[in-house]
C-alpha cells in the first residue's frame, strides 16, 4: 500500500538541504530540478519511494536484501517494491505511462530508454551526477549508455557483451573439440557441421542459424565500419547487405544448425538451453539462465568470442543489460537518487546479485561482488574481448524491440522455408517504413 | 380500476414501445381518457420499471463502457503510441490493414479456420456430451466435472505447458498415434499441425457451454418426452421434437456466444506461442496480432482500427444470427 | 398439453400392460453399465492432460524440456515446498485469499446486476428496450485490450489504482453482457401465464421478479455464479493493470512470478501453483454443480 506522502512546505526542506554541505560537491547547479539545493540529501525526511523491477521469485529475495542493506544506512526512506514478469513489467508501464504515473524507480530495459525518455517521462538526471550519485565508480562509457539526446537519464547497473557459449559436456559426449572464438564466419559454420555430423544422431547439433538475430548482423555491419541504425534512426544498410546476410547464412539452414522445428516446441527456451545444441550466439549473462535450463547435471560452460568479419575489427560493444531510471514525476527525486546510486554503486548490492544482472558496471559494485565459476568466467571474458570493443551503438531507436522480434520471426519462417530471402528482406523493410514512421 | 388494469394489460402490445397515441378526437371524453390514461400509466410504470431494473447496468454501459468504446473508435483514425498525444490520421490505419499487412491478412484466414471449425466442433461435444450426462442423475457428478475440469485451466501458463507436452515430438499424441502407423513428429512445431492443435485446445475446453446446455435440458419438462413417448416416438424423435425445439434458446445462446469467443481467442494461442504467434505466424489469431500490435509495439491507434473491423464483422455476424433465429429458436414463455 | 392428459395416458399405461420386470431390469443396468463405460474412457481421454499436469508437479523444473512422458526422471516435492513458501515474502494463502475475496465479491455482484438488467431486456417492455438490448450485446464484440487502457485512465483520475474498486465495482454494474444474456435466454423460456397470473393477483414487477422469476432461473444462476467465480479467480489482465502492491496480488499474477522467461523459468513451481490455485474453484464447482440437477421449471408447470 502507498502511503500518502506528507507534504512538507519547500522552504523548511531547502533550509535543511542547504545547510547538508557535506553532500554538497556541486556539479554547477545545471539546469535541473530546482537549481542547487535539488543535488542534496536531507535524511531527517521520512520518505516512501516505489520500487518496480522484473524478474522471478529468486531476483525479488535479493531486492529484498538489497533494500534491508539500504535501510542500514537509510532508516528514513521506505521502499516498496513490486516486480513482474518481463511482459507484464512493460504492459503495465505503458498503462502507467498513458495515465501518468510511473514508479519513482524503475529498473529499465535499455529498448524503452529512447522511448520514455523523448516523452519526457524520465528524470534528468544530470544535476544528481557527482554528488548524490557517485560517478567516480562508472567509467566513461558506461555514463555514456545511459543518455539520450544528450540528457542522462538511465544508469546501467551492469553490462553484457554479445559471446559464444558451448557445452563442454555435450561436445565430449559427441567427440568434438571446442571451438577457439574469433575466426571467420565460413570457419565457424565448418565447425557447426562437423559436431552435426557427429551428434545429430543422437539428437544434438552444432548450434542455431546466426541469421535469426539481428545482434549477429549488427556485429557484421559493424566490422564493416558501419552501424544498425544512427541516432537519427537511419538504417545504416540496404535491402543489398541484408539480402547479402541471409543467402550466406542459407546453407546453414540446410542440415547444419538444429532444425526449426525442434525449436519451436522448446520456445522461449533455445536449443542450448535443452542440451540439443553444443553452440550458441548470444548475450554473455544468459550463462547463469542456461546453467538453471539445463539442469544439475550440466556444471559448466565455455564461454569464447564471436567469429568476426575482419580481423582487428572493433565489432564489440558493451551493452547495458538493464538501468535504472527515476520517474519524471517522482516527489522525492533526492531520495529516489539516493537509491539509485546504492543499487548502482553499493558493493553490498555486488555481494547480494552477483551477476544475476549481468557484470556490474560499477568498480565498487564489482569488487564486492564475490565471482567464481560462471561469473568470473564472464568477468574474464570481457577483459579478453578488450581489443574488440568499439564505441557503443547509440541508445536503441524507438521500436528497436519490435524490429528485434520481426527479424526473429522472419528468421524462423527462413527456417521453416516457408520464405524466400527476397520475401524476408521485403517484409523487413517494410516494418521498418511502418515502425519509423510511427 | 382493477378493471381498467386489465383491459390495459391485456391488449396485444407486441410491439416494442407501448402507447399507440390513437385517442380520436371525438367521443365521449370521459370513457377514452381514462383508458388512455390507464394505458399511458402502464406505459409510464413499464418505463419506470424498466430502468429502475436497468439502473446498475445503465450506469455500468455509460461509464466503463460506452465512453471507452468510443475513445477506442476515435484511436482507430489516429497513430498512438501511448505516450504523446494521438496523431490524427483518416483512414490510413484501415488502408494499411489491407494493402500493406500480410501479416493482418493471415491472421484474418487463420481466425476464420479457427472459427469456422473450431465452433461448430466444440459445440456438438459439449450438447453430446451434456445429453449423454443428463441420461442419468445418479453418478454424473463426478462425469460433470472431470469434463469440466480442463475449462478451469482456462488461460493460465499451466495450459501452454501441458499443451505443449501433449503434443511434442515424443509426446503422448505423437505416440499414440504412431501406434496406428501415423508418425506427425511433434504438432507444436509444425507449421502445418499448430492451428488443428489450438482447435483441439478449444474443443478440449468444451466445459462451459456444456454446462449451458446441461442446464437448458434440465429446463425441460419430463412430461414432454412422457407424451412423445406414449406417441411412440423413438430416441431420434424425441430429440429432434421434443429436445431440440425446447433447448433451441440454449442452443441460439451458445453458438452466438462462442462464436464471438472464437473471434477473440487471445490468451491460450498468447501463452503458448509464448507471444509469439507461433511457427510462421500460425498462432498469430487476430487479437493476438491486435494485442502485439497494440502494446509490444507501441501502435495503439493500428490496434483500435483492427479492433473496430473485427467489432463490425462480428456485429454482422450476431446481427445474422438473431434474424435467423426467429425461424427455428422457441422461447416457451412466449408464443409464437 | 395438460398434465391431466398426461396423468391419464401413465395410469392407462399402468393398467393394461404389466411391465415385464426382469427384461426391462436387465435392459436398463445393460444401458446403464454402457453409459458409465462410455463416459469413462471419454473422461479418460479428457482428463489424461491434467493427469499428466499433475503428475508433472513433482518434476523437477529442468525435466520440463527434456522429458515429455507420464513419469518423471527424478521425482521430487520440492515445486510444491518452494511455492508454499510464497514469492517476495509473500506467504501463497495470501494469494488465495485475495483471490477469493474478489471472486465471491464478483459473484455476488453479478447475480444482483445481472438478473434486475435479464428482467428489464426480457420482461418489461419499456421504451428503448431494443436499442438498449442491442448495445449491451455491442458491448461483448469489442477486445478488452481496446478499452482498457481508457478505463484504466479514468480510474487512475478517481485514484482507485491499487485497490481492489476497478476489479469489483464493474461486476455490480453488470458490465459482463454473457451473464445478462445467459439469464436474458433463461427468462424468456418461463411461460408468461406465471407472470399474468401474479399480476392479476396484483403484483408489480417487482414481487414478480422476486417471486416467480428469480426462483424459476436457478440453474441460470446457479451457472453464473459458477462461471463469476471461475472467471474472476482466473483473471489476469484487471489484476495485473489495476494492482500494485505485491501483497494484494490474486492467484494469477503470483502464477506468473515464478516462469520469467529472462531469468530462470521455473516450471515446476508454475506447474504446482497452478493445480494448487486450480483446487479452489474445482471444488467450488464440484459443489455448486450438484444444483444443476433440479429440473426447477417443471415444478412451475404442474398444478
Amino acid at each position: 500500500m502507498f502511503k500518502s506522502h506528507k507534504r512538507r512546505a519547500f522552504s523548511v526542506a531547502a533550509i535543511l538541504m542547504t545547510s547538508a554541505l557535506a553532500l554538497s560537491a556541486c556539479s554547477g547547479g545545471s539546469g535541473g530540478a530546482g537549481g542547487d539545493t535539488a543535488s542534496t540529501y536531507d535524511p531527517d525526511e521520512k520518505v516512501t519511494l516505489n520500487l518496480a523491477f522484473w524478474g522471478n521469485d529468486v531476483r525479488a529475495a535479493f531486492y529484498d536484501e538489497a533494500i534491508a542493506a539500504f535501510n542500514e544506512e537509510y532508516p528514513n526512506i521506505t521502499v516498496n517494491s513490486s516486480f513482474l514478469g518481463f511482459p507484464e513489467f512493460w504492459e503495465k508501464r505503458q498503462t502507467e505511462a498513458a495515465g501518468g504515473g510511473l514508479p519513482d524507480v524503475m529498473q529499465f530495459d535499455y529498448s524503452y530508454m529512447r522511448q520514455y525518455s523523448e516523452n519526457g517521462l524520465l528524470l534528468d538526471l544530470d544535476p544528481y551526477l557527482g554528488n548524490i550519485i557517485d560517478t567516480e565508480p562508472l567509467s566513461e562509457n558506461i555514463l555514456g549508455i545511459g543518455v539520450v539526446d544528450g540528457v542522462t537519464t538511465g544508469i546501467p547497473t551492469s553490462t553484457n557483451a554479445w559471446a559464444m557459449y558451448q557445452n563442454p559436456k555435450l561436445l565430449d559426449q559427441i567427440g568434438v573439440e571446442a571451438y577457439e572464438g574469433g575466426g571467420s564466419w565460413d570457419d565457424y559454420a565448418e565447425w557447426m557441421q562437423t559436431a552435426t555430423d557427429a551428434g545429430e544422431a543422437s539428437g544434438i547439433y552444432g548450434g542455431s542459424d546466426w541469421g535469426g538475430r539481428i545482434q549477429n548482423f549488427e556485429l557484421q555491419l559493424r566490422a564493416e565500419g558501419s552501424f544498425l541504425f544512427s541516432e537519427d534512426a537511419e538504417p545504416g544498410f540496404d535491402e543489398a547487405d541484408l539480402t547479402k546476410f541471409w543467402e550466406e547464412s542459407a546453407p546453414l539452414r540446410d542440415g547444419v544448425v538444429i532444425p526449426q522445428q525442434r525449436l519451436e516446441e522448446v520456445y522461449p527456451l533455445a536449443g542450448f538451453d535443452t542440451a540439443q545444441t553444443v553452440s550458441e550466439l548470444t548475450w554473455d549473462n544468459f550463462g547463469a539462465a542456461y546453467l538453471g535450463g539445463l539442469g544439475e547435471s550440466y556444471t559448466e560452460l565455455g564461454l569464447v568470442a564471436p567469429p568476426v568479419t575482419k580481423e582487428g575489427a572493433k565489432d564489440l560493444y558493451l551493452k547495458p543489460s538493464m538501468l535504472h531510471t527515476i520517474s519524471a514525476k517522482t516527489e522525492h527525486p533526492e531520495a529516489a537518487a539516493t537509491l539509485v546510486n546504492f543499487l548502482i554503486n553499493s558493493p553490498e548490492v555486488g555481494a547480494i546479485f552477483g551477476t544475476s544482472r549481468g557484470l556490474p558496471a560499477s568498480e565498487t559494485q564489482l569488487e564486492g561482488a564475490k565471482l567464481d565459476g560462471l561469473d568470473a568466467q564472464i568477468r574474464d571474458y570481457e577483459e579478453s574481448i578488450a581489443d574488440r570493443l568499439g564505441d557503443a551503438p547509440p541508445v536503441p531507436i524507438i521500436g528497436a524491440g519490435t524490429l528485434e522480434e520481426k527479424f526473429r520471426q522472419i528468421g524462423t519462417e527462413l527456417g521453416f522455408g516457408t520464405m524466400t530471402v527476397d520475401e524476408a528482406v521485403d517484409q523487413f523493410f517494410n516494418e521498418m517504413d511502418v515502425v519509423l514512421n510511427q | 380500476m382493477t378493471i381498467e388494469n386489465t383491459a390495459a394489460v391485456t391488449q396485444p402490445t407486441t410491439a416494442g414501445p407501448a402507447g399507440d397515441g390513437s385517442a380520436p378526437a371525438v367521443s365521449p371524453r370521459i370513457r377514452r381518457a381514462s383508458v388512455s390514461t390507464g394505458r399511458q400509466r402502464a406505459n409510464r410504470r413499464e418505463n419506470v420499471a424498466g430502468y429502475g431494473f436497468l439502473l446498475p447496468w445503465l450506469i455500468g454501459f455509460l461509464g466503463l463502457t460506452l465512453g471507452p468504446m468510443i475513445y477506442s473508435l476515435y484511436l482507430s483514425f489516429t497513430k498512438y503510441n501511448l505516450f504523446a498525444a494521438p496523431k490524427f490520421v483518416g483512414f490510413d490505419n484501415y488502408i494499411r490493414m489491407f494493402t500493406e499487412d500480410p501479416q493482418y491478412m493471415q491472421s484474418v484466414q487463420i481466425t476464420l479456420v479457427y472459427v469456422l471449425v473450431g465452433t461448430p466442433v466444440k459445440l456438438a461435444a459439449a450438447l453430446g456430451i451434456a445429453m449423454l450426462l443428463n441420461y442419468r442423475n445418479k453418478g454424473s457428478g463426478f462425469f460433470r466435472s472431470s469434463f469440466y475440469a480442463p475449462s478451469l485451466i482456462g488461460a493460465s501458463v499451466s495450459v501452454a505447458i501441458v499443451w505443449r507436452a501433449m503434443f511434442s515430438g515424443g509426446g503422448p499424441v505423437d505416440t499414440s498415434l504412431s501406434f496406428f502407423g501415423i508418425n506427425l513428429g511433434g504438432w507444436v512445431g509444425n507449421v502445418a499441425l499448430v492451428l488443428p492443435m489450438m482447435i483441439l485446445l478449444a474443443v478440449w475446453q468444451f466445459g462451459a457451454p456444456m454446462v449451458i446446455f446441461l442446464a437448458g435440458l434440465k429446463q425441460v419438462p419430463q412430461e414432454l418426452y412422457e407424451a412423445a413417448e406414449v406417441d411412440g416416438a423413438g430416441p431420434f424423435r424425441k430429440f429432434r421434437s421434443v429436445t431440440l425445439p425446447m433447448l433451441s434458446s440454449v442452443i441460439f445462446f451458445n453458438l452466438l456466444l462462442e462464436t464471438i469467443h472464437a473471434f477473440q481467442v487471445f490468451a491460450s494461442a498468447y501463452i503458448i506461442s509464448n507471444g509469439s504467434g507461433g511457427p510462421a505466424g500460425m498462432t498469430n489469431f487476430y487479437t493476438v496480432y491486435l494485442y502485439k500490435r497494440g502494446f509490444a509495439d507501441g501502435q495503439m491507434g493500428y490496434a483500435a482500427a483492427m479492433a473496430w473491423v473485427l467489432v463490425i464483422v462480428v456485429a454482422i455476424i450476431a446481427f445474422i444470427l438473431f434474424r435467423t433465429s426467429n425461424r427455428w429458436v422457441h422461447y416457451a414463455g412466449e408464443s409464437k | 398439453m395438460s398434465t391431466i392428459e398426461v396423468d391419464q395416458a401413465e395410469a392407462f399405461q399402468v393398467q393394461t400392460q404389466p411391465a415385464p420386470r426382469r427384461r426391462t431390469i436387465k435392459r436398463k443396468t445393460v444401458n446403464t453399465i454402457i453409459w458409465f463405460v462410455v463416459l469413462a474412457s471419454i473422461t479418460a481421454v479428457i482428463l489424461y492432460p491434467l493427469l499428466w499436469l499433475v503428475v508433472s508437479s513433482f518434476k523437477p523444473s529442468s525435466e520440463f524440456g527434456q522429458n515429455p512422458g507420464l513419469i518423471p526422471d527424478n521425482p521430487t516435492i520440492n515445486n510444491y515446498i518452494k511455492v508454499v513458501e510464497g514469492i517476495g515474502g509473500i506467504p501463497l494463502w495470501r494469494f488465495f485469499a485475495n483471490s477469493l475475496l474478489i471472486a465471491l465479491s464478483a459473484v455476488v455482484g453479478i447475480l444482483i446486476s445481472a438478473s434486475l438488467a435479464a428482467y428489464a431486456f426480457a420482461r418489461v417492455k419499456f421504451k428503448g428496450v431494443g436499442i438498449l438490448f442491442a448495445c449491451m450485446i455491442g458491448t461483448m464484440l469489442l477486445p478488452i485490450h481496446v478499452i482498457i487502457i481508457p478505463q484504466y485512465i479514468m480510474f487512475q483520475k478517481l485514484e482507485l489504482i491499487d485497490t481492489y474498486v476497478p476489479l469489483i465495482l464493474p461486476k455490480f454494474l453488470a458490465t459482463e453482457a454473457f451473464f445478462v444474456f445467459l439469464m436474458v435466454q433463461f427468462i424468456r423460456n418461463i411461460p408468461r401465464e406465471l407472470d399474468e397470473a401474479a399480476r392479476i393477483d396484483g403484483a408489480g414487477h417487482l414481487r414478480i421478479f422476486f417471486s416467480i422469476i428469480v426462483p424459476l432461473i436457478k440453474p441460470a444462476m446457479i451457472t453464473s455464479a459458477i462461471f463469476a467465480f471461475i472467471w474472476s479467480w482466473n483473471d489476469f489482465l484487471g489484476p495485473l493493470l489495476y494492482l500494485n502492491s505485491p501483497e494484494k496480488y490474486p492467484l494469477p499474477i503470483a502464477l506468473r512470478l515464478y516462469n520469467d522467461a529472462s531469468s530462470t523459468s521455473d516450471y515446476g513451481a508454475t506447474v504446482a501453483v497452478s493445480l494448487l490455485a486450480l483446487l479452489p474453484i474445482l471444488i467450488f464447482f464440484v459443489v455448486f454443480q450438484r444444483f444443476l440437477v433440479d429440473g426447477v421449471a417443471t415444478q412451475g408447470l404442474k398444478g
